[in-house]
């Protein structure tokens, strides 16, 4: 299977492109092959691709793009398909250039505090690489056991532990991009932090892939805080766990992560294979790290239990080691697929709200569920309000799929209505087009695509995504419920 | 079709494409989204990089034959039998979807659509319909190689570059074949009883291949058993356990074998298996059941006595060793103990209780090793890329790699020369064998 493969097609696209990428089977166009391509993360939504692109380096990866562009054939990015908004879902037949085998860690500058990486290289490998020199990469989504750091910069993914960390932008020094034409640019180079003019790295990281490819990116390392201890907290009422929240914040203390799950949540997590036995009939749980100088770590987590206990926490424990503080993070950071072993299908939101709404949001989101008949479980960094609703849902039974559709835009306009937003990290792809109606006039929206103009005048990288088409809302309304 | 056979095909639920007895489970696949945790735990798709030789992406288009959106044909089969069935996806998934199982009953599903022809199809049954399940002609095979490496026609055909006609991969496939050794099965007649005062009575799988070309390890695993209160029996009717036919799609000789052991053993307590594959199959064999419900239920009282040895001794107790072995080791994972069966801190235990056995971690110690069954011999150059990765996670400083699986020690063996390291491939339960010797003086030079 490693062997070269013979092209057995006259489409002279499939051809041309076999001759751009070196390498064994560096093109898939067969259907049982491309089938594996047509949803990510996302599943609602589903299109085969035309191909499939494995590029090498750089130079392959201008030379598809050039060829795309010249041949008007759609195209876009993909890593290694995670995405929860459904961002590299191939809905105008693009060809997929995968990035995942330019996956190489190209330096490790300890003393600057940088690395250099390959689009293709997985998030957690580059804190494995260098953790026993004492240092870590900080943006940590849940997916980070797989999802690649080029995916990362085109959703700017948050995490856990962006509460305090920031998430993907804050960690961003320097891109090497394809542009829609094949021409390659260098942004931010030597990771000089603030360079003068338009702040271009911003402008591309969250891009979702619609402004160019990124082929290689420098990220700033971090080194290990000194201390670190994980406390978990159960409550009887969801209002005294956010209201914990809220108290824990205006108490001055900033934690590393600040994460909380409810009653349908922890129901997922404990039937799913990382248990770690939280009570059935508790309320909210709520898992809080604070890392730092070893010597203030003690003295934050008193404060946090006194918090906890103010507002009628049942249970407030700190992690006895490493080992168990492992368990509780793998409980949680599984939490979405867990969503499996209770419901066939699910779908998750990413609304962002100010903290002090949350028992209002959720009393919303209580009452979205109630009336479409759906379960709904949160999962969500309760520290900088980015909540997670998971409507589950069962896709075989017929109208199901609409009404999930349904009850994720009515959470996210919840959010919009109490002054927040409708993504904090999972990128707006396909899934929030029309979403982005609630935080957005027409004439804003239409600002952005000008920006999109700039870049990729024709539209054939990731077109559909993130913006919703104005005059032609009606119609993907409609070819989404097909 | 006549009508017998039509009535047999009413018999069993077909799904989608898929038109033969013993489909895959839709209950199998149902808990999977698509969140694509188990992409990075998955040997193959490490390799290529390409969704469909993932688990995701397989189960992915498993159930896409449910559907009725893709055939059972070729296309189909190369991805479903790219799989090394190492279950190392299972152990990533949030919610324990069993790849595995559904591999294997997609293969089924393809071996009757595509029996496979030509001389590969003869291969095939050669071995695992008239070697495998017969002890007495593996045996004779076993002997054949005895003479070919005894007679000096070994020395033959390796001076005279016969060799060089075999395709390469079985040609350093031969170059690690393990020396042939008595049996076990025609020294050991009767049960052997335990050195002092009996606590437990077990019997043992003695395996095909184990028997023939690791019988040294069972003769092992006979000595720590009954050196530890363990009167051991070994039954007559015992046969192959049916992992290398399952894996290959071949369900219905799987279900012959399993039938034939769980009679075999059905008056037995425990079945002691020193080979992680076959005690991983062996614990599954109900699944092999599913529409035949006397015979599930046996399999699963059969199941409940299945345990790897390493499990057994971590279990029930086990003298320590006095003498000390003053050697550095490193242990890895066969899959179908760590993903398979869940064991891993078993045998790493019993390892660092012997005397003076310094144990150097290696790096993604349950990762696959390529070695797969009979993937090696089957998929040679993508078994060939998993043990380079894996050889280059082999510490340097170590003189042994200490494991649990037969398959797992031949093909570490030609990871060891193929690529110029040192280390001797052992199992754990002879380095627990050696130390127990040593301690009664019984270890002259060390036989390794």
């Amino acid at each position: 299977m490693m062997s070269v493969i013979r092209i057995d097609t006259t489409d002279k696209h499939i051809i041309n492109l076999a001759s751009i990428v070196s390498g064994a089977r560096s093109i898939l166009y067969k259907k049982v092959d491309l089938l594996a391509y047509d949803c990510d993360g996302f599943t609602i939504h589903k299109h085969l691709p035309k191909a499939v692109v494995f590029p090498k380096n750089t130079a392959e990866v201008s030379q598809i793009v050039k060829y795309c562009s010249e041949n008007k054939l759609p195209f876009l990015a993909r890593g290694a398909g995670t995405g929860l908004s459904g961002g590299a879902i191939p809905i105008n037949g693009e060809v997929i250039i995968s990035m995942v085998r330019m996956k190489k860690l190209i330096s490790v500058d300890l003393e600057n505090r940088q690395a250099v990486v390959e689009p293709g290289f997985v998030n957690l490998k580059l804190t494995n690489s260098i953790s026993d020199k004492g240092y870590y990469y900080a943006p940590d989504p849940s997916s980070q056991y797989c999802c690649t750091i080029g995916g990362n910069v085109a959703e700017n993914a948050g995490g856990a532990h962006c509460l305090k960390y920031g998430v993907t932008t804050n960690h961003i020094l320097g891109l090497e991009v394809v542009l829609p034409n094949g021409e390659i640019i260098e942004i931010g180079k030597n990771g000089v932090l603030d360079e003068p003019g338009y702040d271009l790295l911003g402008l591309l990281t969250g891009s979702e892939g619609t402004l160019g490819i990124v082929t290689k990116i420098t990220v700033r390392i971090l080194k290990n805080p000194e201390g670190k201890q994980t406390v978990l907290a159960y409550f009887d009422r969801v209002e005294d766990g956010s209201q914990a929240v809220s108290d824990i914040i205006s108490a001055g203390i900033v934690p590393a992560a600040l994460e909380m799950m409810d009653k349908t949540a922890i129901e997922a997590v404990e039937a799913a294979a990382f248990p770690v036995g939280h009570p059935k009939d508790i309320e909210a749980v709520l898992l809080i790290e604070v890392d730092g100088i070893a010597a203030g770590i003690d003295e934050q987590i008193n404060q946090i239990v006194k918090v906890c206990k103010k507002r009628n926490v049942r249970e407030v424990r700190a992690a006895k080691d490493e080992e168990e503080r492992g368990r509780w993070w793998a409980n949680r950071k599984t939490g979405f697929g867990a969503m499996g072993a209770i419901s066939p299908d699910y779908l998750v939101q990413d609304g962002v709200i100010p903290r002090s709404k949350l028992p209002e949001v959720l009393r919303k989101i209580a009452q979205i569920s109630g009336e479409s008949g759906l379960r709904i479980a949160n999962i969500f960094h309760a520290g900088d309000g980015n909540l997670h609703p998971l409507v589950l849902f069962d896709a075989r039974k017929p109208g199901e799929i609409e009404k999930a559709l349904e009850a994720g835009s009515q959470c996210l306009k919840a959010c919009a209505d109490v002054g927040g937003t409708i993504t904090g990290e999972h990128g707006v792809g396909i899934e929030k087009r029309e979403e982005m109606r609630f935080v957005f006039k027409e004439e804003e929206i239409l600002a952005q695509t000008n920006i999109r103009e700039v870049f990729n005048p024709d539209n054939l990288l990731n077109a559909g995504k993130l913006f919703p088409t104005p005059g032609r809302c009606v119609e993907i309304k409609k070819e989404m419920k097909a | 079709m006549n009508v017998k056979e039509k009535q047999d095909l009413q018999c069993y639920s077909t799904l989608g494409n898929y038109l033969w007895r013993d489909p895959p489970q839709e209950s199998k696949w149902a808990d999977c989204v698509h969140c694509g945790m188990c992409l990075e735990s998955c040997p193959t798709y490490e390799q290529t990089g390409e969704e469909q030789h993932s688990p995701r992406g397989r189960v992915y288009l498993i159930k896409a034959v449910a559907e009725g959106k893709l055939d059972v044909d070729e296309h189909f089969a190369s991805p479903v039998f790219s799989c090394l069935d190492c279950r190392a996806c299972t152990t990533a998934c949030p919610v324990d979807i069993d790849v595995g199982g559904l591999i294997e009953e997609a293969r089924g599903q393809i071996r009757q659509a595509i029996p496979l022809k030509g001389w590969k199809g003869a291969v095939n049954k050669f071995f695992l319909h008239g070697v495998f399940p017969h002890h007495n002609r593996l045996r004779s095979l076993g002997g054949l190689l005895r003479f070919y490496q005894k007679s000096g026609m070994q020395k033959v055909v390796r001076k005279t570059k016969l060799i060089n006609i075999m395709p390469q991969h079985l040609t350093e496939m031969e170059s690690i074949m393990p020396e042939v050794k008595g049996s076990i099965r025609k020294k050991f007649t009767s049960e052997i009883k335990a050195k002092s005062e009996t606590k437990h009575k077990v019997a043992m799988l003695t395996g095909c291949v184990m028997d023939v070309f690791f019988s040294d390890i069972n003769e092992s695993t006979i000595n720590v058993l009954t050196r530890n209160g363990n009167d051991v029996s070994i039954p007559k009717n015992q046969t192959c356990c049916g992992a290398l036919h399952v894996h290959a799609g071949d369900r219905e000789m799987g279900r012959k074998l399993a039938k034939q052991n769980i009679e075999a053993f059905e008056n037995e307590e425990k079945v002691i298996v020193n080979a992680a594959g076959c005690g991983c199959m062996m614990k599954e064999y109900s699944e092999l059941f599913r529409d035949e419900p006397e015979w599930k239920e046996r399999a699963e009282q059969f199941e409940e006595k299945v345990v790897d040895v390493s499990k057994y001794l971590h279990d029930t107790g086990y003298e320590k060793p006095k003498a000390k072995m003053n050697m550095r080791i490193t242990y890895h994972d066969a899959c179908h103990l760590a993903h398979g069966q869940g064991v891993r801190k078993e045998p790493r235990e019993i390892l660092l209780d012997i005397p003076g056995v310094e144990m150097v971690q290696m790096p993604n110690a349950d990762r696959c090793c390529g070695s797969a069954g009979i993937y090696n011999i089957t998929n040679p150059e993508m078994a060939d890329a998993v043990l380079k990765s894996k050889m280059e996670n082999v510490p340097d400083d170590v003189e042994m790699i200490s494991m649990g699986n037969p398959g797992c020690m031949m093909q570490m063996a030609l990871g060891v020369q193929k690529y110029g390291r040192n280390q001797k491939i052992v199992h754990t339960v002879q380095l627990l064998d050696w130390a127990y010797q040593k301690e009664e003086g019984d270890l002259n030079d060390v036989s390794y």
